[in-house]
């Protein structure tokens, strides 16, 4: 393992050599990592490589013997192709906005499930029934509800409309299928952090009169921080590589595919390994960058970052 | 639940871990038993028993050589392909008989996971086969596959609508426009939605107007003139009164339903809507009738793109001697027999078709035999799902197609497909 | 105070009220369709005109979903607990320990949970082909866990990063012994991260497609998810949503009785109220 020199700088005003509970503490925490990491890299490892390796190589399934080494070629191709940008611009717009609903609807759903007045159990477990439905299944479940005939939401709708057949009221859906799926997600990690906001400093505010919106502003949310991040990053990610539900309600036609339905086209369907692979470096790219932007704005509520003051 | 782990604990979750690992190794290293062979086949899935009761049979008359173990794929025919191209990929040795779309044995076979039919094999697995079915499963000349089973569609109407079947698709439009002005059902449903579905609609439009969708020799795009006028009548029924709103969202199946909720007055479909319309519908069923597909142009008869299964042996089956053989089984008249009447999956042997057991739950096998001998093929290329996605993708939604503009987009798009370049959309 | 007390009870009861239906509605539409018959699967009625157990029947016809049910089951259970344990102890270690190779550890499992799992499928499989692992349970739950650590740990250190680990200094200066200490402050203020991870892990784990229709071939590894890509309707192009339907319904129970059966554990590590403060 490659030492820290950061780590060791902050703990800063140590003596010069660490001393022997310092290395203690290290070697613990080594050890209590190693399962973890060697599962991680021991899995992980050779297809991560594989697939970096395929992206740079002109490698079609169906011709074997005609694969070669073309470096960032398929990269180009990629970043040229209209195709890509389309994807991408959908898949930003249905992240965006199906995270941005998913975080407030999210803080909703966690409050009402930690004031549960009736039925604790009941409306907790209600919350989560939606994320722990098969994902396909509920997919399924909302197509044939909007399909005009034989889905009771499409009845609502006036006569001879197929929403899911027009890009923008199709995007539209795919975003309410996924946040209906997904909020749930949310609430629980909201939920487990708002448990740990101490009820007695909420109620010293109350007892000093701010309002209920004021507590959520100054008191709760602040002390929320941590689980509201790894809430909204690891939701953010996923969200960015939405899948299932668009390939059931629309299949990715009229303009609805995300980056992933891209990259699994290309992969499964066109057998096309070094694109497909290029693709999906490309979303790593992205992923990588939101989560970069993730972990600079809540800089040290990270999980990785030195714990300051305990 | 958190504390500080002892050494003993550790090393105990680790062994746990190990543990698992080798007995879910040795567990699964007990297969062949010795002397008799295991023939994998791997096909759709079929719960009607057909399928096990041909591999059974076939395993029996044998005489102890091979057993055929009859192992399911997913039921959509995507998932069947990624499966089986994930695996010969992999130069998998435990698959020996595959059940190949049609489309697919070009791609197969360039890539080198099927064997080649030869001689004697070549000549049984031929007789009495329809010939378009062959024509699928030959590439470059040479036989990749056996026909299995095959498909076309029908016309299928109701006769308390619509007197006299239409004969061309103008008719058709025409028919259901006057329903549409008389305030009764008048849908046609056909399959629109972005994906195979409507490369078949637009082959079936494209060859019965005369033309094709690549050369002969399958190197460049044809299209020309046809193709207008195949993306024409597309247009015409996706902007017409006849067109169901979610035609660019339908498959065969949602045709099927919309034809049985009754807010239908024609359908082209596949034999499988006649049984399903009987349970489901009965009063309906009473005029439920079909008719050949409608031709484009006038006294020329539609070339309906022909469906269905090929079965081929994989290249790197340990047993490729048995499982010709086993091939040559499960397709033999009397399994094509049983999957017919038990799994409605019609033969691609012709002198079936005048079998009095199949005309008696096939009243339409007459029409179905002539559609057949009449029928076109896809697209003969192992670039196949570039071409078909290409197209499928162009002509989507059917409402939107500029039939000049689109079929010459067209060309230099399935000219890219062809070469397997760039991103497929 | 009372009157106002009166009307905060009752708007609560009613948001969660309006809770329960939003995320119950659609749940119900799965329900009545898998109640439905074929012939009136089309007529867009939210409840059943007629009702029929036929698609549960059918689907337990064969052993395949049952196999399947167990499978599911059986994995998913292994692949939370190990996947639990490592990123607790992973977890810890970042939350209270210092020592080189942090950031690594953190970027590594960030890594893994950012790559799109469709291009790791195909190498994956050809690995486990070669361990013979293909077709296990093991070749699921090793995947399994190995794309659930990432979340695992870093919901667990974001937890224990809120622990005021004084406390349990305080407790043993009180007279506790260490494993009182632990059991009686620690463990209840951990129990809401641990128990919030083991609900994500396994949901993961239950309703993942990908890797159960990649790495399995036959009803001995199979899962529900995959399982329901093999159902059939009467014919190849019928979609057999009753089926579908029907099965989505029990395999959402054995998660209802999962979350109902920790979702206490959540908060009940504030119930206990005395630890802060």
């Amino acid at each position: 393992m490659t030492p820290s020199t950061a780590s060791r700088a902050t703990a800063g005003k140590a003596p010069a050599g660490p001393s022997r509970g310092a290395r203690q503490e290290r070697r613990l925490g080594l050890l209590l990592c190693a399962p973890a990491v060697v599962v991680m890299l021991a899995v992980t490892a050779y297809p991560i490589g594989y697939a970096v390796y395929l992206s740079l190589q002109r490698y079609d399934l169906r011709f074997p013997e005609q694969a070669h080494w073309v470096g960032l070629a398929n990269y180009g191709a990629v970043l040229s192709s209209p195709y890509w940008w389309q994807a991408l611009g959908v898949t930003v717009l249905i992240t965006v906005v199906s995270v941005a609903v998913e975080l407030v609807l999210g803080l909703a759903l966690a409050l009402v499930m930690h004031r549960a007045v009736f039925g604790r159990g009941t409306v907790r477990t209600a919350v989560l029934v939606p994320y722990g439905i098969v994902t396909v299944v509920a997919a399924y479940s909302w197509q044939y509800a909007w399909t005009p005939g034989t889905g009771y939401l499409a009845a609502l709708l006036p006569e001879g409309s197929a929403p899911l057949t027009e890009q923008w009221p199709a995007i539209g859906l795919i975003i309410l299928a996924e946040v209906w799926k997904t909020t749930p997600f949310m609430a629980l990690l909201l939920l487990a952090g708002l448990a740990l906001v101490p009820d007695e400093t909420v109620r010293a505010a109350m007892v000093d009169g701010a309002s209920f919106g004021q507590r959520l502003r100054l008191v709760i949310l602040p002390l929320m921080k941590p689980a509201i991040l790894v809430a909204l990053l690891f939701r953010t990610l996923d969200a960015f590589r939405i899948f299932d539900n668009i390939y059931v309600l629309t299949g990715g036609s009229n303009g609805t595919g995300s980056v992933s339905i891209l990259g699994y086209d290309n992969l499964f369907t066109a057998l096309n390994l070094g694109i497909g692979s290029a693709i999906s470096v490309l979303i790593f790219v992205c992923v990588a960058l939101i989560a970069l932007v993730f972990v600079k704005l809540f800089g040290t509520a990270t999980p990785g970052a030195e714990p300051e003051s305990r | 639940m958190p504390r500080v782990p002892s050494l003993r604990s550790r090393w105990a979750s680790a062994a746990a871990g190990l543990a698992v690992v080798a007995s879910a190794l040795t567990g699964c290293g007990s297969s062949g038993q010795s002397g008799q062979a295991t023939l994998n086949w791997y096909n759709f899935p079929d719960d009607s028993g057909a399928l096990q009761q041909a591999a059974d049979r076939c395993g029996q008359q044998s005489g102890g050589r091979y057993t055929i173990r009859y192992n399911k794929l997913p039921r959509g025919a995507d998932g069947q392909r990624q499966q089986l191209v994930r695996r010969m990929a992999a130069h998998d040795t435990d698959v020996d008989i595959l059940g190949l779309d049609v489309t697919w044995p070009a791609e197969f076979a360039e890539a080198g996971w099927i064997h080649e039919w030869t001689g004697q094999l070549r000549d049984r697995a031929t007789a009495d086969t329809l010939d378009a079915a062959v024509r699928t499963a030959t590439w470059q000349g040479r036989l990749y596959a056996a026909p299995y089973n095959s498909n076309t569609q029908l016309l299928w109407y109701r006769d308390d609508l619509v007197q006299t079947p239409p004969g061309t698709w103008a008719e058709m439009l025409a028919k259901a426009d006057e329903l549409a002005r008389a305030g009764k059902p008048h849908y046609v449903e056909i399959q629109g939605a972005q994906y195979e579905g409507l490369t078949v609609w637009f082959n079936t439009l494209i060859t019965s107007a005369g033309g094709s969708i690549l050369t002969p020799d399958a190197q460049a795009p044809s299209l020309g003139a046809p193709a207008v006028t195949a993306a024409t009548v597309m247009h015409d029924l996706a902007t017409s009164p006849a067109a169901d709103p979610s035609l660019p969202n339908q498959m065969e199946d949602q045709n099927r339903l919309a034809m049985e909720s009754g807010t239908a007055a024609f359908e082209l479909n596949y034999p499988f809507v006649y049984p399903s319309m009987k349970a489901n519908q009965p009063e309906l069923f009473q005029h439920f009738r079909w008719a050949p597909y409608p031709a484009v142009i006038p006294g020329r008869p539609a070339s309906v793109t022909i469906g269905g299964i090929d079965l081929a042996v994989g290249a790197y089956s340990r047993h490729p001697d048995l499982a010709f053989e086993a091939t040559l089984c499960l397709r033999d008249r009397e399994n094509q027999l049983t999957n017919a009447l038990k799994g409605g999956l019609p033969p691609s042997l012709r002198s079936l078709y005048q079998a009095a057991e199949l005309t008696r739950s096939y009243p339409f096998a007459a029409d179905v035999l002539a559609a057949l001998d009449s029928a076109s093929i896809r697209p003969k290329t192992p670039a196949y799902q570039n071409v078909s996605i290409a197209i499928s993708h162009t002509l989507s939604p059917p409402a939107d197609i500029r039939p000049e503009k689109d079929v010459a987009d067209l060309h230099g798009q399935i000219q890219d497909a062809l070469g397997s370049k760039g991103l497929i959309p | 105070m009372s009157t106002r007390h009166a009307r905060t009870l009752t708007g609560w009861g009613v948001a969660n009220l309006v809770v329960v239906l939003y995320a119950l509605f659609p749940v119900w539409w799965i329900v009545a369709l898998s109640f439905k018959d074929p012939a009136t699967l089309t007529d867009g009625n939210f409840v059943p005109r007629e009702w029929t157990w036929a698609n549960y029947r059918g689907i337990f016809q064969t052993s395949e979903f049952t196999r399947a049910l167990v499978n599911s089951i059986g994995i998913a259970v292994i692949s939370t607990a190990i996947a639990v344990v490592l990123g607790t102890m992973a977890a810890y270690a970042v939350a209270r320990l210092r020592f080189p190779g942090k950031r690594l550890l953190i970027g590594i499992s960030l890594l893994i949970a950012m790559f799109p799992p469709i291009s790791l499928v195909s190498p994956l499989f050809n690995i486990e082909r070669v361990l013979g692992l293909f077709d296990t349970w093991a070749g699921l739950i090793i995947p399994y866990m190995t794309f659930s650590l990432p979340l695992a740990i870093y919901t667990l250190s974001a937890f224990f990063r809120e622990i005021p680990w004084d406390l349990e200094k305080a407790a043993k200066v009180d007279g506790a012994t260490p494993w009182q200490a632990f059991r009686l402050v620690i463990a209840p203020l951990a129990a809401p991260g641990v128990f919030t991870t083991a609900i994500l892990v396994f949901i993961f784990c239950w309703n993942d497609f990908l890797f159960a229709i990649s790495l399995t071939s036959t009803t001995s590894a199979r899962t529900v998810p995959a399982a329901i890509a093999f159902f059939t309707g009467s014919s190849q192009f019928e979609q057999p949503t009753g089926s579908i339907a029907a099965a989505a319904v029990i395999i959402t129970i054995p998660i209802v009785v999962f979350v109902l059966l920790f979702q206490r554990r959540i908060v009940a590590g504030l119930t206990a109220g005395a630890v802060k403060g």
